[in-house]
């Protein structure tokens, strides 16, 4: 083949992958692996962002959504699911992806305002209309004949919280200790009937399956079951003392720099913070980062006293001692 | 005294009935505690359902992630769960005898073989790129047969790289597990095997239209790259390309169904030297050479081959036709220097096939209608074949005396062959192959004459999973 045949070749072999490979290209996806509740916020959250996306001259954009427990959530995308962002319940499920899958760097939380976190929430009790129990307290909980629904801390992230914040409601009982608040956790997870492996499932087996007194819920769940799963029909109690709950998120820098999604990703997660974006974490009952949005939907968020991962050393040593293999939680549970 | 302790049992009676009546009462459960029984065992039925229905949805997603192991007449299969990818292992093992009944059977030692030995690996990754690996260890040597990756980014557009059939030969494109035949005829002969390269492929209109563009490195008549260690020999490329119609395949016509005709043709210009000269051998189905050029000979220039095609497939009755020409210049040394000339090969087939147990005939495959068991009474598919194919090599070849390009003592300028046979499906994955083939020649004998015919008994037994 003569020189001039071959560059004529090659220069029509490289139009073609070019024709072939436009439409691929222009294509732009994320995806959002997030924990269970979440599937009403993001679903009107990915429709403000691509507004807004395309507004500052971006692409048309597809955010497909996944949901699960927290923890489940994080173990599939080391398994390989290609999220371009999590957006999961609590930091330790985001620093597996860094030890376990090396997806991210370590420092991921400092990327963005308030550790990453851009809602909060908190954990609420939900019960059936007239509180039939009694329920007042985490004490309630405990108390023989009362039925909790509660997730598997094991694979939920929304589960840990709900633990934790009855620990630390136990310890500061009189006389409180580790001790003390271990026999406390025990007796309430004796009146745990069924475990389910993330919130929305238990949410199922509360407000819909009618088991249970007392469901342990994120806010934004409890406020869920009250207004769209039964409305008339169940009551939320603020307990004396909860948890501040901070369900981060992070840009999975590997999974976006290989589809080249980095900088939507990013853009997608700072977006969060902003007003538009915290109008709609405030109205799915998420509380909001943003002081004067929180000021707007104050009445929706009553003010509780609540303890944060700090005072159980961080979630790296929490999810050791009590959720890791052969911690408190297992020993338990198992016993 | 009798009345007086009857009369004492009466008071103690009148003092112990309601005592127990009242105790009796006592024990009966209320209304409300009832209900509360009734809702707890409400409760219980309700935690039992719902673990369940826990237990069940964490088994379906189980069931989602974990990937599956098949085994069945097609081969053995792992596959993910959802099918994207996969891994397949499977076979083709054909041992063959071949028998010559001529007066001259010193041409081809009577034989028992191992023609074909091929565990083949074949998957797909990424749920549409395919990948094929054969190597085949038949005849004390080791080549791989096909070693290609087909991404199917459409039905339109599948892009193939590696080693893979040049899409030329109707009967060498049929799998070497369907022929009918023992060996493929004369054709198959006059057109590339496999050969290393890209190619454009898809299937148009609803599958009625498929198409197949090759660039290839080139290879010799009837030849795969392997005869050249799949090493290229030269900068020479070829162009192989074909198009072949079904226009009544998604028909309702039972006639007209199986109907496929098309055309293929492959083009190189290619320059052979003393050591790869380039140029071809041609063999009966017994595999006796009857036909080569003269060592000095080599190709020297263009190679043009066109195939026009046809099956027809209509229930028990299959039909194969294919001529192929191949136009090949050659140059070769002489006593008045170097001769140049093209030389014209070209070759026929008409093949028939029939089961005589009922199954359908098809290009692709076949399905026994029982399998054969001495035990149930079942005989398993019976098929006879018939064919005709001769080879006609062109003059030019033979002008030019004692500097012809080949030697017309040695070698025949034509043969004819009409084969027979019976197939055995003992079931899906077993035949056993029976053919009788006559061949007879125009010129090739030493006194000037015809080449003695040369009949034949070839036999076969294939296993292909």
């Amino acid at each position: 083949m003569t020189q001039s045949n071959w560059t004529l070749l090659r220069s029509g072999l490289l139009l073609l992958a070019a024709a072939l490979a436009a439409p691929v290209l222009h294509a732009e996806t994320l995806l959002n692996v997030s924990y269970d509740p979440t599937r009403e916020l993001y679903e009107d959250y990915n429709a403000a962002f691509a507004k807004y996306w395309k507004t500052k001259g971006g692409k048309d954009i597809t955010i497909k959504q996944s949901h699960g427990g927290s923890g489940k959530q994080a173990r599939t995308v080391i398994d390989g699911l290609p999220a371009d962002v999590v957006t999961l319940a609590l930091a330790s499920d985001i620093d597996a992806l860094v030890t376990q899958g090396k997806l991210l760097p370590a420092n991921w939380q400092a990327r963005l305002p308030q550790n990453s976190s851009p809602y909060t929430s908190t954990i609420v009790f939900l019960v059936r209309k007239g509180n039939p129990k009694q329920i007042k307290d985490w004490g309630d909980l405990a108390k023989p004949g009362v039925s909790v629904i509660t997730p598997n801390p094991k694979t939920s992230g929304g589960a840990r919280w709900n633990y934790l914040a009855a620990y630390a409601w136990a310890l500061r009982q009189p006389g409180g200790n580790d001790a003390t608040a271990q026999g406390f956790i025990k007796k309430l997870y004796k009146n745990v009937p069924v475990l389910d492996t993330g919130a929305r499932g238990s949410t199922t087996t509360f407000a819909q399956r009618g088991i249970g007194d007392v469901f342990i819920s994120w806010e934004n769940e409890a406020y869920l079951a009250t207004e769209e799963l039964g409305p008339g029909k169940f009551e939320i109690i603020y307990p004396s003392l909860s948890i501040l709950a901070e369900p981060p998120v992070a840009v999975v820098d590997k999974v976006a720099l290989r589809r080249g999604t980095a900088d939507v990703a990013r853009a997608y997660l700072e977006y969060l913070y902003s007003k538009e974006a915290q109008e709609i974490i405030a109205r799915h009952h998420y509380r909001p980062r943003d002081s004067e949005i929180a000021a707007k939907y104050a009445k929706d968020f009553p003010k509780i006293e609540m303890v944060t991962i700090k005072d159980f050393g961080g979630w790296a040593k929490a999810q050791k001692e009590h959720f890791g293999d052969g911690g408190i939680f297992d020993k338990i549970y198992t016993n | 005294m009798r009345i007086r302790r009857l009369g004492q049992g009466l008071l103690a009676a009148a003092f112990i009935a309601p005592l127990a009546v009242a105790q009796a009462q006592a024990q009966q459960p209320t209304m409300e505690e009832l209900l509360q029984r009734l809702e707890q065992q409400e409760q219980a039925i309700k935690v039992l359902e719902r673990r369940l229905e826990i237990k069940e949805e964490t088994d379906a997603t189980a069931a989602k992630s974990a990937g599956v192991v098949k085994a069945s007449e097609k081969g053995f299969t792992v596959q993910s769960a959802d099918g994207a990818n996969n891994v397949k292992l499977r076979g083709l093992l054909h041992i063959d005898g071949r028998a010559l009944l001529s007066e001259d059977d010193t041409i081809v030692d009577d034989q028992f073989l191992l023609r074909r030995v091929r565990p083949i690996v074949e998957g797909t990754v990424g749920g549409i790129y395919d990948f094929r690996f054969t190597p085949d260890f038949a005849q004390g040597r080791t080549v791989i047969q096909d070693a290609y990756v087909t991404g199917r980014f459409a039905p339109g557009f599948q892009l193939t790289a590696g080693k893979f059939k040049a899409p030329i030969g109707l009967e060498r494109l049929q799998s070497a597990s369907d022929i009918r035949f023992v060996e493929r005829a004369y054709p198959t002969q006059l057109v590339t095997n496999r050969d290393i390269g890209l190619q454009v492929a898809g299937n148009l209109l609803e599958d009625r239209l498929a198409y197949q563009v090759a660039y290839l490195n080139g290879s010799n008549d009837g030849r795969s790259s392997e005869d050249f260690s799949d090493v290229e020999v030269n900068d020479d490329k070829e162009w192989a390309g074909r198009i072949f119609a079904q226009p009544f395949a998604n028909s309702d016509s039972f006639a007209l169904r199986g109907l496929g005709f098309g055309v293929a043709g492959s083009y190189t210009s290619q320059e052979g030297n003393a050591t790869q000269t380039l140029l071809p051998q041609y063999r009966t189905p017994a595999q006796s050479t009857f036909f080569k050029y003269r060592s000095a000979a080599v190709a020297t220039g263009d190679r043009t081959r066109i195939a026009p095609q046809v099956y027809y497939y209509a229930g028990r009755f299959g039909l194969l036709g294919e001529w192929t020409e191949v136009s090949q210049d050659v140059a070769m040394p002489g006593t008045l220097g170097v001769r140049e000339d093209q030389v014209d090969t070209t070759a026929w087939q008409i093949q028939a096939a029939f089961f005589l147990s009922g199954e359908e005939e098809s290009f692709k495959g076949y399905k026994p209608n029982s399998v054969f068991s001495l035990e149930n009474g079942t005989w398993g598919g019976w098929e006879i074949v018939a064919r005709y194919h001769e080879l006609d090599i062109d003059d030019a070849a033979f002008d030019g005396g004692g500097d012809s390009f080949a030697d017309p003592l040695a070698s025949a300028r034509k043969a004819s062959t009409i084969g027979v046979g019976l197939n055995w499906y003992l079931n899906q994955n077993l035949k056993w192959v029976l053919n009788y083939e006559v061949t007879s020649f125009d010129g090739g004998a030493a006194d000037g004459g015809d080449r003695e015919d040369e009949e034949a008994i070839l036999t076969r037994v294939a296993v292909g999973f």
